[in-house]
Formats: structure tokens, C-alpha cells, sequence
């Protein structure tokens, strides 16, 4: 059973805004999703959607194998939730805030262990809510969302408000929920904190979802030049000649004694470098990967040739998860 | 029960907010005022008199209390998005807009429960006799106004999305449905008669003229006192009798006055459970 699947899920506000359109994906048990996309690319209102905030034009989504709008109480008292851009009650303490999440719930939950789990002080959770910094605030709507032990979690924007020690901190406690079995369904504009944590990302754009797949897949699946630089002792100019016209380069440039490679696939960089090592001694090599952050502008900007080459792309970006899982 | 504890905690919520108790404080203050001029210089006073008048009064001052109570409810939750956190968790729209009537009602009650309370001690103090059957049923019919206005804040706040269409629903809710119909020269219905009788010619009668400001919840509470008023009581008793047909009979009044505890909330919900919270 998939823990989220979407058909054709399509939010139209108004008669010209398209927030969502069509969208087909899949995030099975266990996994850690990534939900990538710039701010109002219709990432929330996919979530919202997900948990009956907002109707469906058009197209359905279940969620554990529940219809999200038919069985949406089922859905919540099997999930957790950590909204974007939704405010505690200023007038209750962090532990009111717990206990009546556990006492809706229906679950037995120790408000100390939540507090534990998320880095709040058991002092601070004496306080009420409304004198909260916004990173506390974020911390006390994660250990809400934990409670009851949820098979999956939908955070959106989890890590927004936070520093970066506090999202680093998410992050771990992100991957200790995973690694206890539990999906997680998160969504980001912010490219850092995915790579360390996510099995398979999906990115949206402009209501669309442009592409899904493992980090690697992406990657591969995607010309963008992934480089090799070499310090040599002296460059041959037969060397330059041979390695363009060796398959896999794409182009060879020079400068002083250093020359760096261009290659369509990362496996060409070891011919690259036994060729180069051949011809003249090697004094240092560095390798570039393709920054997350290139592949997503790639995909979100519209460097892309156009919509066809992207639906290719997503598709065979699918093949590759499926084969590397 | 979801619906339970959506009004537990928002009792909790609710409860802190001073605005609330500063309203309900007025209220008591107004009837401590009443019970002593009541007494005041008068050898043989009757409560049952101050209480006719406190709840002339409350007809103007319980509305305003109920509506600042409870009008942002929960246009003020989808305003902060609050209620993203309420409805993440396995709570129905519906549970939301019983659980916050329910707490809303309550909050209000008690406060306007303590007015009196205050009041019968006074009594008991200043006045011969507490009259309590008369004491008893004129708390009770104002407990219901009351929540019929908490009924109608809920609506308007379960109806709407923000803190200002909410606001902008209740003091408009405040001047056609109470200050435009309480008023003879003031009143809505004279403007009815105008355009009914005088420009359409349809020979509209007064009673049901004065059955359509009868659906107002606060001439509905007014119209349906007399219930509580014994017959010994002349004087008072004189302003509500007359021979009216059955629509206009303190009873009819009572009917319409209970209608205001369920219709507001269930057109409300109707709105909000179709609503889209962005």
C-alpha cells in the first residue's frame, strides 16, 4: 500500500489560477519524500489537499489508503501534522498544547518525552505559546505532530524560522523517525536540508510536477555537466585532442597547467583521469559533483527545452528508481 | 467525543481572554446598579420589577456581550491559521463548530449566570421577598437569548474568513436583527409597512408586520418575558396582553427564540464544512 497517491489531483482557485495541476505521484511506506518546489509553485496546496483543508477540482488522493476527503478523519488519527504558516494559541502553555493533541488522539503519550524528542525545555513549555520565538514555536508544532506515534508525518516547511543548528536538529529527528519505520512527506523550498535526509524527491513547479526520483537519478538523468579538474605537470596538446574526441567529454578546456573536463556522465571521469595519467604526471584532481542546487534551477527555471523533454524525463527518472531500489 | 474536546480546550483558550470578562463584568455591574435603585428610597420595593427592567437592558447588552465572546471563534483561527493545527488532528468541521459553540455558550452563560447570582444575593440583602419562580424563569429565558446570540456570532464566524468580514458580519448582525427592530420609529418594519402597504398597496396587516419583528431574537426574548410574568403582576402585565392570533402569543415568541439556538450554527457549518482553508 502506498502511504500517499495521487490521480490527476488538480486545485483551480477562482477561473484563471491553476494551482495544481494534474498531478500523478507516489510516496511509498517507509520512504522519505522530499517535496521540492520555490515558494507558490503549489506545494501547500497539494498538502492542504492531502488533509481536506482544500477540495479537488478535479482527480483524488488517498492517504494510507484512505480517500483524503472521504475518510479524512480516519487519515488524521492515523497521521502527523506540522502545518505551514499556522500560529499556536497565545493563550496556552506548550504543555496545554500537548495534552489536548494526546487527549484528541486518543493516545498515552508522556508530554516530557515529546518535549525531549524536540529540544524543548520543560520550562519552556510551562510558558504560554504566544511568547514563543518562531523556532520554538516550530519545535512545539513537531512535537505535536509526533504524538500518538503516526505511521506518517506531513511536515510543510518544517524547517522554516528555524537556524541553522535548529534545522540541523530537525533533520536528525526526522531521520530517527524514518529509521523507526515511519514515512515522512516533507516539503522545501530550501535544497540543503533534502539531500541529507530524503530517499526520493518530487519537484513542482508552476503547479506542475516536473519531475520525481532518487537524488542520483535526477542527477544522471539530467546532461548538466558534471566536471573533473586535473593539475597536471605539462599538457600535452595531443592529450586535449584525445579526450575530445573520447566519448562521454563534452568539452576540454585549459588553463596554465590545469585542465578541466566536461563530462555527460560521471562514469567517464575514470577513463578521464587514466587517460590524462598516461600521457603526463598528475598533481591533483577534483572532481564536481552537480550542486543540488543547479539541478534544482534547472528544473524550476525553465532551462529545460520544454514540456515534452520534461515528461520524458520524469518518466525515466522513475525507471532509475525503480531499478536502483 | 472530538466535538468534547474541541470545546475543552478552546474553553481553556477562551477563558483567558479578558475582553470577555470585562464585558460580562459590566453586565453584573449594570445589575448591581438596578437592584439598588430598585430599593432605593422605597419602602416596599418588588424585584420582580427590577428584573423586567435588567432584562430590557440585557435585551440591548447581552447581544454585544455574546457577539464580542464569540465572533472570532473561528473566523480568527482560519485568520492565524490556528485552525490548521485543530483540524490536522482527527477533529471534523463539524466537531470544530459544535466543540467552539458549545465552549463559546457556555463562557457566556456563566458570565451572565453570574450576574444574576450577584443579583439574588442583593435581593435576598435588600428586597422582602426573592420571588424565586419569577427570579428562576427570568434567568432562565435570558440564558437563552443569550446562547441564541453565541448561536448567531458562531454562524456569522464559522460563515466567514477573516477577523474584519467577521467583525463587519456581527455589528451588522447587531443593527438590522437588534437596534433596527427594537425601536418603533427606528425600526425596519416601518420601512416594510412603507414599501409593502403605501408603495406596493398589498394590505400587508400589523400582525404580521409585528410577527416579521417578532423573528428578530431580540423581540422574540422581549414578546416571550411575558411568559414569566404571574398575572397578580398588573401594570406590567397590561404592555404584553391584548387579543393577538396564535403567531403573536408569548409561546410563538418562545418557538422563535429556540430557532435562533440551532439555524444560525447549522447554516454556518453548512458554509464551513464547503469552505477551502488555504
Amino acid at each position: 500500500m502506498a502511504a500517499i497517491q495521487t490521480n490527476g489531483l488538480t486545485k483551480r482557485f477562482g477561473e484563471d489560477l491553476l494551482a495544481v495541476d494534474s498531478l500523478d505521484f507516489t510516496v511509498e511506506e517507509g520512504e522519505v519524500f522530499g517535496f521540492l518546489g520555490p515558494n507558490g509553485a503549489g506545494k501547500s496546496t497539494t498538502i492542504n489537499m492531502l488533509l481536506d483543508f482544500v477540495r479537488p477540482s478535479e482527480g483524488s488522493a488517498t492517504v494510507l489508503g484512505y480517500d483524503a476527503q472521504r475518510e479524512s478523519e480516519t487519515i488524521r488519527s492515523h497521521i502527523g501534522v506540522l502545518p505551514e504558516g499556522a500560529t499556536l494559541y497565545d493563550r496556552l502553555t506548550g504543555r496545554e498544547h500537548l495534552e489536548w493533541v494526546i487527549d484528541t488522539k486518543g493516545t498515552d503519550d508522556d508530554p516530557a518525552d515529546l518535549l525531549e524528542k524536540v529540544g524543548l525545555e520543560p520550562e519552556a513549555a510551562e510558558r504560554s505559546a504566544g511568547g514563543y520565538s518562531k523556532g520554538m514555536q516550530q519545535r512545539l508544532g513537531f512535537a505535536m505532530a509526533l504524538a500518538g506515534d503516526p505511521d506518517l508525518l506531513i511536515l510543510d516547511e518544517p524547517s522554516s524560522g528555524l537556524d541553522p543548528t535548529g534545522m540541523q536538529e530537525m533533520r536528525d529527528i526526522i531521520a530517527a523517525e524514518a529509521d523507526r519505520g515511519t514515512t515522512v512527506f516533507f516539503s522545501s523550498h530550501i535544497l540543503g536540508e533534502v539531500e541529507a535526509v530524503c530517499d526520493r524527491v518530487g519537484i513542482m513547479n508552476a503547479g506542475r510536477l516536473v519531475t520525481t526520483g532518487t537524488l542520483d537519478a535526477l542527477r544522471e538523468n539530467l546532461s548538466l555537466d558534471s566536471s573533473i579538474s586535473l593539475d597536471v605537470e605539462t599538457v600535452p596538446d595531443a592529450l586535449v585532442a584525445d579526450l575530445e574526441n573520447h566519448e562521454g567529454v563534452e568539452s576540454v578546456t585549459v588553463d596554465g597547467s590545469t585542465i578541466t573536463v566536461s563530462c555527460a556522465a560521471t562514469s567517464a571521469k575514470y577513463d578521464v583521469v587514466t587517460q590524462v595519467g598516461a600521457a603526463t604526471s598528475v598533481h591533483d584532481i577534483v572532481s564536481e559533483d552537480t550542486s543540488l542546487e543547479q539541478l534544482f534551477n534547472t528544473y524550476t527555471n525553465g532551462q529545460q527545452p520544454g514540456e515534452t523533454v520534461v515528461d520524458s524525463e520524469l518518466d525515466e527518472a522513475e525507471t532509475e528508481t525503480e531499478v536502483s531500489a | 467525543m472530538s466535538t468534547l474536546s474541541v470545546a475543552k480546550k478552546d474553553f481553556l483558550d477562551v477563558r483567558r481572554a479578558k475582553i470577555v470578562w470585562f464585558v460580562g463584568g459590566l453586565y453584573t455591574l449594570f445589575a448591581v446598579l438596578f437592584f439598588y435603585l430598585g430599593q432605593y428610597n422605597n419602602p416596599n420595593p418588588d424585584v420582580r420589577y427590577q428584573l423586567f427592567t435588567l432584562s430590557s437592558i440585557g435585551a440591548l447588552f447581552i447581544p454585544l456581550i455574546a457577539l464580542v465572546a464569540a465572533y472570532l471563534a473561528i473566523a480568527g483561527e482560519r485568520e492565524s491559521g490556528s485552525i490548521k493545527y485543530l483540524l490536522s488532528l482527527p477533529n471534523t468541521r463539524r466537531d470544530v463548530v459544535l466543540g467552539k459553540y458549545l465552549s463559546r455558550a457556555a463562557v457566556v452563560s456563566v458570565s451572565v449566570v453570574l450576574a444574576f447570582v450577584v443579583g439574588a444575593a442583593l435581593t435576598v440583602l435588600w428586597y422582602p421577598d426573592l420571588h424565586i419562580d419569577v427570579f428562576a424563569s427570568v434567568v432562565a429565558l435570558t440564558v437563552l437569548f443569550t446562547i441564541g446570540y453565541v448561536a448567531i456570532a458562531i454562524g456569522i464566524s464559522a460563515a466567514t474568513k477573516s477577523r474584519s468580514r467577521a467583525m463587519g458580519g456581527a455589528i451588522g448582525f447587531y443593527f438590522v436583527g437588534n437596534l433596527l427592530m427594537i425601536f418603533p420609529g427606528l425600526s425596519i418594519i416601518e420601512g416594510l409597512d412603507y414599501l409593502f402597504n403605501s408603495l406596493l398597496g398589498l394590505g400587508v396587516s400589523d400582525n404580521v408586520l409585528e410577527f416579521i419583528r417578532m423573528l428578530s431574537p431580540t423581540m422574540a426574548f422581549v414578546q416571550s418575558m411575558a411568559l414569566t410574568i404571574p398575572d397578580d403582576l398588573a401594570g406590567v402585565q397590561a404592555e404584553f396582553s391584548g387579543d393577538v392570533p396564535f403567531y403573536l402569543e408569548p409561546e410563538a415568541a418562545l418557538v422563535v427564540l429556540i430557532a435562533w439556538l440551532v439555524v444560525p450554527v447549522a447554516l454556518g457549518l453548512w458554509r464551513f464544512s464547503r469552505a477551502d482553508l488555504g
